[in-house]
């Protein structure tokens, strides 16, 4: 049998590799034509002059510098607000008896079912109503009841053993300290895995920010990006990926400086 | 019953001057919605272009949003036009403009040029550019940013092949024999530059449409409710695109890119390339070598496709608004703007007055080619555009495709197309 486990093992790694190389590869050209004049986008010489003024024409074509902001202001208020209703409503429907917990639950669940895109046209109005258009709230908003993550708290506000929820109410404590103090420690796997979906979703989210927004003040990157889709005169390539890369970089490097963390809390998060 | 001339005058001044309130004095805001498709600063000089208005006619604001692409664009106003909430004014593809009467979204500029001189300004456009914007009778878009596709030669390859550098091919008959002496193969059998280029991913139906056109039958009635896929004509010119990689080896076999055509070009893997005048600013500024701009070759006639965006007007504004609205339009369409959105994008200028001003013909002395896409316009026609138009335009693609890439013959995969858009077009017959 050592046999078939060294095949398994080989099997294994060269899968994982041949993976990896497949996920690798549009980086890799990403990188090579951002930091190569235009000429080399496809022919790959080694030797070729790297350059940045690629980097520098993407950063000029958008007032990118605001946009990432936005961007940032606008994912931490998602993030901030999911946590928050999350947290509650998973709680009640973890650990509460209360008439019509079954049918509202599988409202929540409902959401799951139902793309966000249909109701653009119904979210514009509503914006409309409140007077948000073009604000950053109006771009979060229709997303931070999220039933994914209302699911994903309650399944693990679930597996909380009972023992311990009852030590912490015969110590005194009162229901919100036995959600901070118990239960939302013990689901940190669960809130730093959700966080990294919500935060790389609403990242790269466009149709909806596009629609809802009309100035620079409001804007996320994803839609500076878009000033570089130019089917009319040909695609630059070299600045497309450079404007890619930039974009992407603060997500792609939290990830890598967090890797390790944020592999385990998936497993830990998916193995309870 | 009569009444005295001072009256007559006094009321008469009264009304002017209710008319002058309404349309001056009054601050209006208007939004205005605009795509970009070129590369570059197109939405500064849209921006620019805008401020310029607004610090002539102070009473006017203007704001120019950005709206992604074509798509994005025609999506955020119908999404903003059912919350309540549409732009006064947007440029959306010319094509739309089934799809945006369907939804009774927009108005017809008629109602707007009362005036002698409105009416001059409206008739001032090339009627090509025109056959996409009227339909029973009325005017609903104003051209602005319109191209149409050329013909773009590599002289050195043209000399290399011992063909005359200055002369690119006038027929289909010379574009193939042209592409055959101009295909080159290593020692090994490979192909290392072909003919020609047309290039097929994405909306092969527009650079198809040329070559519809050259054998003289449009594909479209001007109600939009009828195609004519499956006209003979139509299979013929398909079946020289498919011959032209097949039969005849000058074209790479299968779908062809769009967005690397131009990068084909500057690399010598293809000696010829069909693309749209707005590359025209890139091809100048990256081919390594001396190249040609011409006309598209010809078979029963010339011809070729019109594209690009015009100007739409919403309903649901006031008439204040609407007014200003069509006051910023006639003036950014107007000879000077015109020039300057055409220098700086390397769209055709829509109007004839254009070609006329200073600044343009500096432009066309110091870089003809820019001339040809104008001359071109006499032969041009109005792109594919009909009701439900997205689907039609679809089912048409899919069926050059399946021709192109050889799952189906040229007939029988527009015969299949015909039946399905007339499945979806009798409605509105």
């Amino acid at each position: 049998m050592i046999h078939a486990s060294a095949i398994d093992r080989f099997l294994n790694t060269f899968g994982s590799w041949a993976l990896a190389l497949l996920w690798g590869l549009p980086l890799a050209f990403a990188i090579w034509t951002a930091i190569h004049p235009a000429e080399f986008e496809a022919n790959f010489e080694l030797l070729a002059p790297l350059t940045t003024v690629n980097f520098v024409k993407a950063w000029e074509a958008a007032p990118f510098a605001r946009y990432f902001l936005n961007t940032f202001i606008l994912v931490t208020l998602i993030l901030a607000c999911q946590f928050f209703l999350g947290t509650l409503a998973a709680f009640a429907f973890a650990r509460f008896q209360f008439p019509g917990r079954g049918i509202l639950f599988g409202l929540v669940l409902l959401q799951l079912l139902v793309m966000p895109d249909i109701l653009i046209v119904e979210n514009y109005q509503t914006m409309r109503f409140f007077n948000l258009v073009d604000t950053i709230p109006a771009i979060a908003l229709p997303y931070i009841a999220s039933g994914f993550g209302i699911f994903l708290l309650r399944q693990t506000f679930m597996t909380v053993p009972k023992e311990l929820d009852e030590a912490a109410r015969l110590e005194g404590a009162s229901t919100l300290g036995l959600l901070w103090r118990v239960y939302v420690p013990l689901a940190k796997p669960t809130y730093l895995a959700y966080g990294l979906v919500s935060v790389s979703h609403h990242w790269n989210n466009f149709l909806w920010p596009l629609i809802i927004t009309n100035s620079v003040e409001t804007r996320p990157v994803t839609v500076g990006l878009s000033v570089f889709a130019s089917t009319d005169s040909g695609t630059e390539w070299s600045v497309i990926n450079a404007a890619t890369l930039m974009t992407s970089a603060p997500l792609l490097i939290g990830f890598l400086l967090f890797q390790r963390q944020f592999v385990q809390s998936f497993m830990r998060a998916g193995i309870k | 019953m009569f009444i005295s001339p001072i009256k007559r005058t006094l009321g008469a001044a009264a009304i002017a001057m209710c008319a002058s309130t309404a349309a001056f004095a009054e601050d209006v805001e208007l939004q205005f919605y605009f795509p970009v498709a070129v590369g570059g600063a197109a939405a500064d000089t849209i921006q620019a272009l805008t401020d310029e208005y607004v610090a002539n006619n102070p009473s006017v604001k203007i704001d120019a949003v950005y709206a992604g692409s074509y798509q994005d664009t025609v999506a955020k106003v119908l999404t903003a036009a059912r919350g309540g909430d549409a732009p006064q004014l947007s440029v959306i593809l010319s094509v739309d403009m089934f799809t945006l009467l369907d939804e009774d979204l927009i108005l017809p500029f008629d109602d707007f040029a009362t005036t002698a001189e409105d009416k001059e300004w409206l008739n001032g456009f090339y009627p090509s550019f025109m056959e996409n914007s009227r339909t029973g009778g009325k005017t609903y878009g104003i051209p602005f940013q319109r191209s149409t596709p050329v013909l773009y030669w590599n002289k050195e390859a043209f000399k290399e092949a011992g063909l005359d550098p200055n002369t690119p091919p006038a027929t289909w008959e010379e574009m193939v024999s042209m592409g055959k002496k101009l295909v080159k193969k290593n020692a090994s059998g490979e192909v290392e530059r072909w003919g020609v280029r047309i290039p097929s991913s994405g909306f092969p139906y527009w650079l198809f449409q040329g070559l519809s056109t050259q054998n003289d039958v449009i594909l479209a009635n001007n109600d939009g409710n009828k195609t004519n896929f499956d006209d003979p004509k139509v299979v013929e010119a398909l079946q020289y695109l498919v011959d032209l990689s097949g039969k005849y080896g000058v074209m790479a076999p299968g779908i062809i890119e769009w967005g690397s055509t131009p990068k084909a070009f500057f690399e010598g893997q293809t000696a010829m390339m069909w693309t749209t005048t707005g590359n025209l600013t890139n091809v100048r500024k990256n081919a390594p070598f001396d190249f040609g701009v011409g006309m598209l070759p010809a078979n029963k006639r010339r011809g070729a496709p019109t594209g690009g965006g015009n100007f739409y007007m919403f309903k649901g504004s006031t008439d204040a608004e609407l007014k200003a609205a069509f006051d910023f339009i006639k003036w950014i369409t107007g000879p000077e703007q015109s020039a300057k959105w055409t220098i700086a994008t390397g769209y055709v200028a829509p109007r004839p007055a254009t070609w006329e001003t200073d600044a343009m013909k500096a432009y066309t002395a110091d870089f003809p080619p820019a001339l040809v896409a104008r001359d071109q316009l006499e032969y041009a026609v109005a792109e594919l555009s009909t009701y439900e138009n997205q689907r039609i335009t679809r089912i048409f693609n899919d069926a050059l495709e399946a021709a192109i890439t050889g799952k189906k013959t040229p007939e029988e995969a527009l015969k299949e197309a015909q039946q399905k858009a007339d499945a979806i077009l009798k409605a509105y017959r």
